[in-house]
């Protein structure tokens, strides 16, 4: 079958595709990159974990990143509070590429995912289902949460010998928020294109 | 399996298989944890934010939305979502989430106010507000009912619920320089402060609230008396100069002080929100009490220089009363612009005079007609106001109420409010009118006359010294010459070597033999008295004296 084939993305060397099992992962000959890796989950735990990072997207982004505090001095800031300050510094566009990695893409990938599986669970290809695979694809480069969530511990330990640096509820949900979404939007969301 | 000898040689059934419709995985549980967990917050969050309250404060400084805080000694508990204009743009309304166990916040007399750094004469406070910024303080009501609508004082109030103590109000005539905060001092230690004042409602003095920190509360007595101590109290005595005053505070933003007279049998602690007169110093406070004063007019023809309001009015030389008005008039019949001097005399003052005159006159305090009789009485004895000098040097006056019987007579007429004392005129005025007689008197002597007199007399007298000195003088000098010369003549008689002397030597010492031989003479008739008759025996006499022998 055509669709059982797999090109290496890095070499465009063409294998067969094989069922892995677990802990095991498909090479390519020529460039030894990796193909193939096993997918333990099932659409059925995709959705459930998407459902999951979305309430943490809502935790991450409602409550505070973390909160600072000298002398009596008290400041805290959301995600959405970063973004605003930074459309208020000198460089507006930042503020802008801020927003789409770690606001905007998120959530639409959780979006896409909730769609596409929602349907997959019962069998059926979504309506527009190429359509958000793609964007799907498209999406991860963008999606940033992780460098996100970098920053802001870089931030809490730099900060923590001058300031009293209190984390918040957001910046827990993001570090969870940021694992998930590199479990469950990573490139074997592809699988979808098979199994449905 | 076909190696396993079996007892029956039946194939096995196949089982029914049932799928069940929804296979649901165990993995659901990690988005419903999730979900758990989220709801948990919202609703704990929803649990601990307590009611909305709106305050209206003059100016929205300080406060910023979601940053400045609520703090009852100086713990959070709210924070101000919003600042906002009010409707009509007068004033800033600032709405406050306040937490869960800050509920009991919103009775209706608690107090906000916003704190910052202030400088004042009677201290810093807020300090430390300078670098976290400005926050809201609270003070708890005691208030039944509840409110949302709250207006936010402009100053912290000072004294704040709860605080051990007793509120007291002073009633007095003016302000002074009394504010809120400023202290109230028992024997010069700080016990307590202002915490508001207000007209009174009539507008006719001033309601001052102190507020006095237990156990000091205690010292405040039935009887205390409290004053202004205010400022710098210089006054000159006997003893010399005496400074006083209550602390370097006090002089700068006012103060209070308070003190029982020291002779104050049966004291007991006085009660909350009792009211208490304010007087002006210490003097006046511990004096005994005025009681009721009485006003009084009086109308003086003369100039009252010196005459101040505030002079003493004295009864007999005791101080009972003051000046309080000076007013010029003019009287259209006379043509002369008469003073009306209004007193007020207070009788309490006269001690025992005024207790034992009411005795014997058996008269009611509170009965004014009675009291306006007694007075007219007084008058018809001769009672005359007269305004007397109380200091040569300024020249101050004050009046002096006094029995003058010789006074002309004047009607007093009782209906007249407030009651008219006649007046006399003051003993320097008096004497300016001796004067004033005795230099018309002078006036009136012919004066000229008696220089035209006078003059001619001296020349007459000129006139006899020159004929005196031409004619007589020369004479006087030869007679004097004429002395002169005899006494010259006299004293060179007596001089030592002169003859005269020197013959009166001589002469005094004849005298002297004679007198000796005078002597031998009777020493000889005593022993020979014969010898008168016989003559002398030639042995008889000494032999010096022996007569050469008789042949």
């Amino acid at each position: 079958m055509a669709n059982q084939l797999i090109i290496c993305e890095h070499c465009d060397c063409v294998y067969e595709k094989v069922t892995l099992a677990r802990h095991q992962k498909a090479l390519c000959l020529r460039c030894a990159g990796v193909l193939q890796r096993y997918n333990g989950l099932s659409v059925q735990q995709r959705l459930a974990l998407t459902l999951t990072a979305a309430v943490l997207w809502t935790f991450a982004n409602f409550y505070p990143v973390m909160s600072i505090s000298l002398q009596g001095l008290k400041s805290s800031a959301t995600l959405w509070d970063s973004v605003v300050a930074l459309s208020l510094g000198p460089i507006t566009f930042i503020a802008l590429v801020a927003a789409i990695s770690i606001i905007i893409a998120p959530v639409f990938q959780l979006l896409l995912l909730m769609w596409v599986l929602s349907f997959a669970l019962s069998g059926k290809r979504s309506p527009a289902f190429r359509l958000c695979m793609r964007w799907l694809e498209a999406l991860r480069p963008w999606s940033m949460l992780e460098v996100c969530l970098l920053g802001a511990m870089v931030a809490v330990f730099k900060l923590a010998g001058m300031l009293d640096v209190i984390p918040g509820t957001g910046l827990f949900a993001l570090a969870v928020l940021s694992l998930l979404l590199i479990r469950i939007a990573g490139r074997d969301v592809r699988d979808l294109w098979d199994t449905v | 399996m076909t190696s396993h000898p079996t007892d029956t040689p039946q194939a096995p059934g196949s089982p029914a298989i049932k799928t069940r419709r929804f296979s649901v995985s165990l993995v659901w549980i990690v988005p419903i944890v999730a979900v758990l967990v989220g709801i948990s917050l919202v609703v704990h969050s929803i649990l601990q934010q307590g009611p909305t309250i709106t305050l209206n404060f003059k100016t929205g400084s300080g406060l910023t939305a979601n940053k400045t805080e609520v703090k009852y000694r100086n713990v959070v508990i709210g924070q101000v979502t919003d600042v906002a204009l009010s409707d009509d743009q007068k004033s800033v309304n600032a709405t406050v989430q306040l937490a869960k166990q800050a509920e009991s916040f919103t009775r209706a007399d608690s107090q906000f106010w916003v704190v910052r750094p202030r400088i004042g004469a009677g201290g810093v406070s807020g300090i430390d507000t300078l670098l976290s910024g400005d926050y809201i303080g609270a003070d708890i009501g005691q208030s039944e009912t509840r409110a949302k609508q709250f207006k936010g004082l402009e100053n912290p109030p000072p004294i704040t619920y709860g605080e051990p103590g007793k509120r007291f109000t002073l009633h007095t005539q003016t302000l002074g320089s009394l504010d809120i905060g400023s202290p109230v001092y028992y024997r010069k230690i700080e016990v307590g402060q202002v915490v508001a004042y207000e007209l009174d409602a009539e507008g006719k003095g001033v309601n001052v609230e102190v507020f006095v920190h237990a156990p000091n509360d205690a010292y405040v007595t039935e009887n205390t008396r409290f004053w202004n101590a205010s400022g710098i109290d210089l006054s000159v005595g006997a003893n010399g100069f005496a400074l006083k005053t209550e602390s370097l505070s006090s002089m700068l933003v006012g103060g209070i002080a308070f003190r029982a007279p020291p002779y104050s049998p049966n004291d007991k602690p006085a009660d909350e929100a009792r009211t208490f007169e304010l007087f002006d110093d210490q003097d006046s406070a511990l004096a005994p009490p005025n009681g009721e004063g009485q006003y009084m007019a009086l109308r003086f023809d003369q100039a009252l220089r010196g005459l101040k309001v505030g002079a003493p009015v004295e009864f007999l030389g005791v101080e009972f009363g003051k000046v309080v008005s000076i007013n010029l008039d003019f009287d259209a019949k006379k043509r002369s612009f008469p003073l009306n001097v209004g007193i007020v005399i207070y009788p309490q003052l006269l001690g025992q005079a005024h207790t034992k005159l009411l005795k014997v006159m058996n008269h009611d305090p509170n009965d004014e007609a009675a009291g306006v009789q007694l007075i007219g009485s007084f008058i018809e004895n001769g009672l005359r106001a007269q305004a007397r000098s109380g200091n040569l040097l300024t020249g101050q006056l004050y009046i002096a109420l006094d029995f003058y019987p010789k006074a002309d007579k004047v009607k007093f007429d009782p209906s007249l409010r407030p009651v008219s004392i006649p007046t006399i005129p003051g003993n320097l005025e008096q004497l300016q009118e001796k004067l004033e007689n005795i230099v018309n008197k002078i006036n009136q002597l012919p004066i000229e006359r008696i220089a035209g007199n006078l003059d001619s007399n001296l020349v007459e007298l000129r006139k006899g010294l020159t004929q005196f000195n031409a004619k007589t003088l020369p004479g006087v000098q030869n007679t004097l010459a004429d002395v002169s010369k005899t006494l010259q003549s006299a004293s060179s008689t007596l001089a030592e070597d002169s003859p005269q002397r020197e013959q009166l030597t001589q002469t005094l010492d004849e005298l002297g033999r004679m007198s000796r031989s005078l002597r031998e003479l009777s020493d000889y008739l005593g022993r020979h008295p014969e010898s008168l008759i016989r003559g002398r025996p030639d042995n008889a006499a000494p032999l010096d004296l022996q007569g050469p022998p008789r042949k």
